[in-house]
Protein backbone atom coordinates (compact mmCIF):
# COMPACT_ATOMS: atom_id res chain seq x y z
CA UNK A 1 0.00 0.00 0.00
CA UNK A 2 1.42 3.33 -0.77
CA UNK A 3 1.93 6.01 2.08
CA UNK A 4 -0.92 7.93 0.57
CA UNK A 5 -3.60 5.46 0.93
CA UNK A 6 -2.53 4.21 4.39
CA UNK A 7 -3.29 8.31 5.19
CA UNK A 8 -6.48 7.68 3.40
CA UNK A 9 -7.49 4.61 5.13
CA UNK A 10 -6.45 6.55 8.30
CA UNK A 11 -9.08 9.57 8.05
CA UNK A 12 -11.66 7.52 6.60
CA UNK A 13 -11.88 6.15 9.99
CA UNK A 14 -11.50 9.23 11.70
CA UNK A 15 -14.40 10.98 9.60
CA UNK A 16 -15.93 9.85 6.17
CA UNK A 17 -15.24 13.04 3.62
CA UNK A 18 -16.42 13.44 0.81
CA UNK A 19 -14.62 11.98 -2.71
CA UNK A 20 -13.93 15.96 -3.67
CA UNK A 21 -12.68 16.37 0.18
CA UNK A 22 -10.32 13.07 0.45
CA UNK A 23 -8.75 14.12 -3.24
CA UNK A 24 -8.15 17.61 -1.88
CA UNK A 25 -6.96 16.40 1.54
CA UNK A 26 -4.51 14.11 -0.04
CA UNK A 27 -3.17 16.55 -2.59
CA UNK A 28 -1.11 18.80 0.57
CA UNK A 29 1.24 15.92 1.51
CA UNK A 30 5.50 15.22 0.09
CA UNK A 31 7.02 12.15 1.73
CA UNK A 32 9.69 12.63 3.78
CA UNK A 33 12.82 10.79 5.44
CA UNK A 34 14.60 10.90 8.80
CA UNK A 35 17.28 8.72 10.20
CA UNK A 36 17.41 7.37 13.34
CA UNK A 37 17.56 10.46 16.70
CA UNK A 38 16.93 13.48 14.58
CA UNK A 39 14.92 16.03 16.30
CA UNK A 40 11.66 16.95 14.18
CA UNK A 41 10.94 19.90 16.48
CA UNK A 42 12.69 22.04 19.05
CA UNK A 43 11.46 23.41 21.77
CA UNK A 44 11.45 27.10 21.74
CA UNK A 45 10.25 26.75 17.56
CA UNK A 46 6.88 26.55 16.52
CA UNK A 47 5.57 23.53 14.98
CA UNK A 48 5.07 24.34 11.15
CA UNK A 49 4.46 20.55 10.26
CA UNK A 50 2.04 18.14 10.16
CA UNK A 51 3.44 14.46 10.40
CA UNK A 52 1.69 11.35 9.33
CA UNK A 53 3.96 8.76 10.19
CA UNK A 54 4.01 5.44 7.83
CA UNK A 55 7.54 3.40 9.62
CA UNK A 56 9.60 3.90 12.63
CA UNK A 57 8.57 5.17 16.12
CA UNK A 58 9.04 8.97 17.15
CA UNK A 59 8.73 10.93 20.49
CA UNK A 60 7.49 13.80 21.88
CA UNK A 61 9.65 15.28 25.10
CA UNK A 62 9.85 17.85 27.95
CA UNK A 63 13.54 18.26 28.41
CA UNK A 64 14.78 21.66 30.55
CA UNK A 65 17.96 22.99 31.50
CA UNK A 66 17.92 21.30 34.79
CA UNK A 67 17.87 18.10 32.53
CA UNK A 68 15.09 16.46 33.62
CA UNK A 69 12.94 14.99 30.46
CA UNK A 70 9.51 13.37 30.26
CA UNK A 71 8.38 11.76 27.47
CA UNK A 72 4.85 12.44 26.48
CA UNK A 73 3.83 10.04 23.91
CA UNK A 74 5.33 7.70 21.07
CA UNK A 75 4.04 8.20 18.02
CA UNK A 76 4.25 5.40 15.19
CA UNK A 77 2.76 4.37 11.85
CA UNK A 78 -0.10 5.10 11.37
CA UNK A 79 -0.69 8.07 12.76
CA UNK A 80 -0.35 11.57 12.95
CA UNK A 81 3.07 13.32 14.79
CA UNK A 82 4.45 16.66 15.36
CA UNK A 83 3.95 18.41 18.65
CA UNK A 84 0.12 18.74 18.58
CA UNK A 85 -0.69 21.49 20.50
CA UNK A 86 2.05 23.82 19.30
CA UNK A 87 0.95 22.83 15.44
CA UNK A 88 -2.57 23.35 16.48
CA UNK A 89 -2.39 27.08 18.26
CA UNK A 90 0.91 28.00 15.86
CA UNK A 91 2.55 28.97 19.62
CA UNK A 92 6.51 28.11 20.58
CA UNK A 93 6.97 24.59 21.38
CA UNK A 94 7.62 23.75 24.77
CA UNK A 95 8.52 20.16 23.71
CA UNK A 96 10.85 18.11 21.16
CA UNK A 97 9.75 16.13 18.88
CA UNK A 98 12.73 13.40 17.47
CA UNK A 99 12.58 9.90 15.72
CA UNK A 100 13.86 7.00 18.04
CA UNK A 101 13.95 4.73 14.82
CA UNK A 102 14.53 5.63 10.87
CA UNK A 103 10.96 6.79 10.34
CA UNK A 104 9.20 7.38 6.95
CA UNK A 105 6.55 10.54 7.20
CA UNK A 106 4.09 11.92 4.84
CA UNK A 107 4.97 15.83 5.67
CA UNK A 108 2.47 18.98 5.38
CA UNK A 109 2.53 22.38 6.86
CA UNK A 110 -0.20 24.04 9.45
CA UNK A 111 -0.94 27.04 6.26
CA UNK A 112 -2.22 24.08 4.03
CA UNK A 113 -3.94 22.68 6.72
CA UNK A 114 -4.82 25.84 7.78
CA UNK A 115 -6.22 26.55 4.16
CA UNK A 116 -8.05 23.24 3.75
CA UNK A 117 -10.05 23.22 7.23
CA UNK A 118 -11.31 26.99 6.23
CA UNK A 119 -12.62 25.98 2.71
CA UNK A 120 -13.61 22.53 3.66
CA UNK A 121 -16.36 21.97 6.54
CA UNK A 122 -15.92 18.10 6.26
CA UNK A 123 -12.14 18.36 6.70
CA UNK A 124 -12.29 20.64 9.43
CA UNK A 125 -14.55 18.44 11.12
CA UNK A 126 -12.01 15.50 10.52
CA UNK A 127 -9.34 17.50 12.22
CA UNK A 128 -11.56 18.55 15.32
CA UNK A 129 -12.40 14.55 15.96
CA UNK A 130 -9.26 13.47 15.50
CA UNK A 131 -8.17 16.33 18.03
CA UNK A 132 -10.99 14.95 20.11
CA UNK A 133 -9.46 11.96 20.17
CA UNK A 134 -6.12 12.69 21.33
CA UNK A 135 -7.33 14.72 24.22
CA UNK A 136 -9.29 11.96 24.88
CA UNK A 137 -5.84 9.60 25.04
CA UNK A 138 -4.04 12.57 27.11
CA UNK A 139 -6.73 12.65 29.68
CA UNK A 140 -6.79 8.74 29.70
CA UNK A 141 -2.80 9.02 30.77
CA UNK A 142 -3.51 11.35 33.30
CA UNK A 143 -5.14 8.30 34.88
CA UNK A 144 -2.24 5.57 34.13
CA UNK A 145 0.21 8.29 35.41
CA UNK A 146 -1.45 9.59 38.87
CA UNK A 147 -2.83 5.97 39.86
CA UNK A 148 -1.47 3.55 38.33
CA UNK A 149 1.50 1.48 40.24
CA UNK A 150 4.40 0.59 37.44
CA UNK A 151 3.42 -2.43 37.11
CA UNK A 152 0.16 -1.70 36.04
CA UNK A 153 1.20 1.21 33.70
CA UNK A 154 3.90 -1.52 32.16
CA UNK A 155 1.11 -3.76 31.58
CA UNK A 156 -0.73 -1.28 29.89
CA UNK A 157 1.72 -0.13 27.70
CA UNK A 158 2.11 -3.59 26.26
CA UNK A 159 -1.14 -3.78 26.05
CA UNK A 160 -1.40 -0.72 23.43
CA UNK A 161 1.94 -0.75 21.85
CA UNK A 162 3.72 -4.09 22.25
CA UNK A 163 6.04 -3.67 19.52
CA UNK A 164 7.96 -0.55 21.45
CA UNK A 165 9.54 -3.49 23.15
CA UNK A 166 11.46 -4.75 20.65
CA UNK A 167 12.35 -1.67 18.88
CA UNK A 168 13.38 1.31 20.66
CA UNK A 169 15.81 1.95 23.25
CA UNK A 170 14.14 0.91 27.06
CA UNK A 171 15.33 3.95 28.62
CA UNK A 172 12.77 5.75 26.77
CA UNK A 173 9.91 3.47 28.02
CA UNK A 174 11.39 3.73 31.33
CA UNK A 175 11.15 7.71 31.04
CA UNK A 176 7.95 7.44 29.61
CA UNK A 177 6.34 5.43 32.64
CA UNK A 178 8.13 7.30 34.76
CA UNK A 179 10.41 4.95 36.24
CA UNK A 180 14.43 4.66 36.11
CA UNK A 181 15.74 1.99 34.07
CA UNK A 182 16.74 -0.58 36.24
CA UNK A 183 13.49 -0.99 38.25
CA UNK A 184 12.22 -0.80 34.54
CA UNK A 185 14.50 -3.83 33.86
CA UNK A 186 13.11 -6.01 37.05
CA UNK A 187 9.97 -4.85 35.91
CA UNK A 188 10.31 -6.53 32.36
CA UNK A 189 11.95 -9.59 34.09
CA UNK A 190 9.17 -10.21 36.44
CA UNK A 191 6.01 -9.68 34.01
CA UNK A 192 6.95 -12.36 31.27
CA UNK A 193 5.59 -11.54 28.09
CA UNK B 1 44.51 5.29 2.41
CA UNK B 2 42.25 7.71 0.47
CA UNK B 3 38.66 7.65 0.70
CA UNK B 4 35.49 9.62 -0.64
CA UNK B 5 34.99 11.75 2.65
CA UNK B 6 30.95 11.53 2.10
CA UNK B 7 30.75 7.92 1.58
CA UNK B 8 33.41 6.76 4.25
CA UNK B 9 30.37 8.63 6.28
CA UNK B 10 27.60 6.73 4.73
CA UNK B 11 29.70 3.62 5.44
CA UNK B 12 30.53 4.41 8.82
CA UNK B 13 27.09 5.75 9.66
CA UNK B 14 25.59 2.50 8.23
CA UNK B 15 27.71 -0.05 10.05
CA UNK B 16 26.67 1.56 13.78
CA UNK B 17 23.08 1.66 12.31
CA UNK B 18 23.67 -1.89 11.83
CA UNK B 19 25.41 -2.15 15.56
CA UNK B 20 22.57 0.01 17.60
CA UNK B 21 19.58 -2.15 15.93
CA UNK B 22 21.41 -4.84 16.98
CA UNK B 23 21.92 -3.54 20.67
CA UNK B 24 18.23 -2.78 20.74
CA UNK B 25 16.68 -5.34 19.51
CA UNK B 26 18.81 -8.58 20.01
CA UNK B 27 20.33 -7.79 23.33
CA UNK B 28 17.72 -6.12 25.24
CA UNK B 29 16.20 -8.85 25.61
CA UNK B 30 18.56 -11.07 26.76
CA UNK B 31 18.61 -11.82 30.65
CA UNK B 32 21.53 -10.43 32.68
CA UNK B 33 22.98 -13.24 33.77
CA UNK B 34 23.22 -14.00 30.63
CA UNK B 35 24.92 -11.12 29.75
CA UNK B 36 27.33 -11.67 32.93
CA UNK B 37 28.42 -15.26 32.07
CA UNK B 38 32.18 -15.44 31.10
CA UNK B 39 32.94 -18.05 28.59
CA UNK B 40 36.32 -19.20 30.53
CA UNK B 41 37.94 -18.29 33.45
CA UNK B 42 39.40 -14.78 32.59
CA UNK B 43 37.36 -14.80 29.40
CA UNK B 44 35.26 -11.07 29.59
CA UNK B 45 31.44 -11.77 29.23
CA UNK B 46 28.97 -9.54 26.99
CA UNK B 47 28.99 -7.05 29.73
CA UNK B 48 32.91 -6.77 30.08
CA UNK B 49 33.10 -6.03 26.56
CA UNK B 50 30.46 -3.89 26.67
CA UNK B 51 31.80 -1.93 29.91
CA UNK B 52 35.14 -2.18 27.68
CA UNK B 53 33.19 -0.25 24.94
CA UNK B 54 32.23 2.10 27.47
CA UNK B 55 35.04 2.88 29.05
CA UNK B 56 36.48 4.31 25.85
CA UNK B 57 33.28 5.93 24.63
CA UNK B 58 33.14 8.02 27.48
CA UNK B 59 36.51 9.23 26.45
CA UNK B 60 36.54 9.56 22.51
CA UNK B 61 32.66 10.72 22.01
CA UNK B 62 32.95 14.04 23.55
CA UNK B 63 36.52 14.67 21.99
CA UNK B 64 35.32 13.76 18.98
CA UNK B 65 31.92 16.33 19.86
CA UNK B 66 34.61 18.79 20.98
CA UNK B 67 36.78 18.59 17.48
CA UNK B 68 33.13 18.79 15.23
CA UNK B 69 31.87 21.69 17.07
CA UNK B 70 35.12 23.81 17.49
CA UNK B 71 34.30 27.06 15.49
CA UNK B 72 36.12 28.49 12.17
CA UNK B 73 36.98 24.90 11.09
CA UNK B 74 37.15 24.33 7.22
CA UNK B 75 34.32 23.25 5.11
CA UNK B 76 33.77 19.45 4.02
CA UNK B 77 36.58 18.17 1.80
CA UNK B 78 35.61 15.89 -1.11
CA UNK B 79 38.57 13.33 -0.26
CA UNK B 80 39.68 11.91 3.24
CA UNK B 81 43.59 10.82 3.23
CA UNK B 82 43.88 8.62 6.42
CA UNK B 83 47.41 9.76 8.45
CA UNK B 84 50.21 6.64 8.49
CA UNK B 85 48.88 6.32 12.61
CA UNK B 86 45.78 6.80 12.34
CA UNK B 87 45.91 4.12 9.68
CA UNK B 88 48.17 1.72 11.65
CA UNK B 89 45.63 2.31 14.34
CA UNK B 90 42.69 1.17 12.28
CA UNK B 91 44.60 -1.85 10.72
CA UNK B 92 45.35 -3.74 14.03
CA UNK B 93 41.40 -3.51 15.16
CA UNK B 94 40.11 -5.31 11.54
CA UNK B 95 39.64 -8.84 12.42
CA UNK B 96 40.54 -11.48 10.20
CA UNK B 97 38.66 -13.69 7.66
CA UNK B 98 36.93 -15.62 10.73
CA UNK B 99 35.95 -12.83 12.26
CA UNK B 100 38.22 -13.04 15.52
CA UNK B 101 41.05 -10.63 16.46
CA UNK B 102 44.13 -11.34 13.93
CA UNK B 103 46.38 -9.76 16.89
CA UNK B 104 45.94 -10.31 20.21
CA UNK B 105 45.98 -7.20 22.75
CA UNK B 106 45.95 -6.36 26.47
CA UNK B 107 43.68 -3.90 27.49
CA UNK B 108 45.07 -1.02 29.36
CA UNK B 109 44.01 -1.03 33.04
CA UNK B 110 41.85 2.07 33.43
CA UNK B 111 39.80 0.06 30.73
CA UNK B 112 39.92 -3.44 32.12
CA UNK B 113 36.37 -4.06 32.92
CA UNK B 114 35.23 -5.21 36.56
CA UNK B 115 33.36 -8.87 37.41
CA UNK B 116 30.97 -6.64 38.99
CA UNK B 117 28.67 -4.55 36.03
CA UNK B 118 25.14 -3.88 36.38
CA UNK B 119 24.18 -5.55 32.94
CA UNK B 120 21.49 -3.29 32.18
CA UNK B 121 22.85 0.15 33.19
CA UNK B 122 26.15 -0.91 30.78
CA UNK B 123 23.55 -1.94 28.04
CA UNK B 124 21.73 1.23 28.37
CA UNK B 125 24.76 3.74 28.22
CA UNK B 126 26.33 1.76 24.96
CA UNK B 127 22.98 2.48 23.46
CA UNK B 128 23.36 5.71 24.34
CA UNK B 129 26.77 5.90 22.70
CA UNK B 130 25.54 4.21 19.94
CA UNK B 131 22.77 7.21 19.56
CA UNK B 132 25.26 10.08 20.04
CA UNK B 133 27.97 8.43 17.68
CA UNK B 134 25.24 8.16 14.91
CA UNK B 135 24.53 12.03 15.35
CA UNK B 136 28.09 12.98 15.51
CA UNK B 137 28.82 11.25 12.20
CA UNK B 138 26.13 12.94 10.85
CA UNK B 139 27.14 16.22 12.01
CA UNK B 140 31.12 15.49 11.04
CA UNK B 141 29.47 15.57 7.45
CA UNK B 142 29.44 19.69 7.69
CA UNK B 143 33.40 19.35 8.53
CA UNK B 144 36.80 18.45 6.67
CA UNK B 145 37.40 15.49 8.28
CA UNK B 146 40.83 15.62 7.86
CA UNK B 147 41.58 19.12 9.52
CA UNK B 148 39.83 18.21 12.99
CA UNK B 149 41.85 16.71 15.11
CA UNK B 150 41.19 14.72 18.05
CA UNK B 151 43.75 13.79 21.24
CA UNK B 152 44.48 9.82 21.59
CA UNK B 153 43.46 8.28 24.76
CA UNK B 154 46.59 7.26 25.99
CA UNK B 155 48.56 10.80 24.65
CA UNK B 156 47.07 14.12 24.40
CA UNK B 157 49.81 14.85 22.87
CA UNK B 158 49.12 12.35 19.86
CA UNK B 159 46.10 14.25 17.82
CA UNK B 160 44.60 12.15 14.65
CA UNK B 161 42.50 13.04 12.08
CA UNK B 162 38.64 12.70 12.91
CA UNK B 163 38.36 10.47 9.61
CA UNK B 164 41.02 8.19 11.20
CA UNK B 165 39.94 8.15 14.67
CA UNK B 166 36.07 7.71 13.65
CA UNK B 167 37.80 4.76 11.35
CA UNK B 168 39.43 2.82 14.40
CA UNK B 169 37.00 3.48 17.12
CA UNK B 170 34.33 1.98 14.67
CA UNK B 171 36.66 -1.23 13.70
CA UNK B 172 37.36 -1.29 17.88
CA UNK B 173 33.51 -1.55 18.81
CA UNK B 174 33.17 -4.32 15.50
CA UNK B 175 35.63 -6.18 17.81
CA UNK B 176 34.42 -6.25 21.04
CA UNK B 177 30.58 -6.36 19.67
CA UNK B 178 31.95 -9.54 17.84
CA UNK B 179 33.97 -11.02 21.19
CA UNK B 180 30.71 -9.95 23.04
CA UNK B 181 28.22 -12.18 20.26
CA UNK B 182 30.54 -15.13 21.44
CA UNK B 183 30.64 -14.50 24.85
CA UNK B 184 26.81 -14.79 24.26
CA UNK B 185 26.64 -17.77 22.51
CA UNK B 186 28.57 -19.60 24.88
CA UNK B 187 26.17 -18.37 27.47
CA UNK B 188 22.86 -19.45 26.31
CA UNK B 189 24.50 -22.61 25.25
CA UNK B 190 25.67 -23.51 28.82
CA UNK B 191 22.22 -22.30 30.20
CA UNK B 192 20.38 -24.07 28.09
CA UNK B 193 22.83 -27.43 28.97
CA UNK B 194 22.14 -26.80 32.49
CA UNK B 195 18.62 -26.38 32.28
CA UNK B 196 18.36 -29.82 30.70
CA UNK B 197 20.61 -31.51 32.96
CA UNK B 198 19.17 -30.49 35.85
CA UNK B 199 15.29 -29.93 35.02
CA UNK B 200 14.39 -29.71 38.65
CA UNK B 201 16.73 -27.31 39.10
CA UNK B 202 16.28 -24.19 36.57
CA UNK B 203 15.11 -21.87 38.47
CA UNK B 204 18.92 -21.60 39.63
CA UNK B 205 19.89 -21.08 36.35
CA UNK B 206 17.91 -17.66 36.12
CA UNK B 207 19.11 -16.06 39.17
Amino acid sequence: MTDLLILEKFISNIYPLSKEEVEIFLSVWEPFKAKRKTILTRAGDTERNLYFTTEGIQRVYYHDEMDREATIVFTYAPSFSGVADSFLTQTPSRFFAETLTPSVFLKTSFQQVDELMKQHHGIERMVRIFSNIAFAGVLERMIEIQCFTAEEKFKTLLKRSPHLLNLIPHKYIANYMGIDATNFSKLLAKVKI
Amino acid sequence: MKYLSSQLLDDLYQQTEKNISKAIIEWQRIPGHQMTTQPGPGQWSAAQCLEHLNSYGRYYLPAIEKAINRPGKPKAAVYFKSGWLGNYFYKIMLPGNDGRPKKKMRSPKDHQPSLALNAVEGLNEFISQLELLGRLLTDARDIDINNAKVPISISPFIKLKLGDVFLFFIAHLNRHMLQAERALKCAEARSVSIARREPGHSALVST
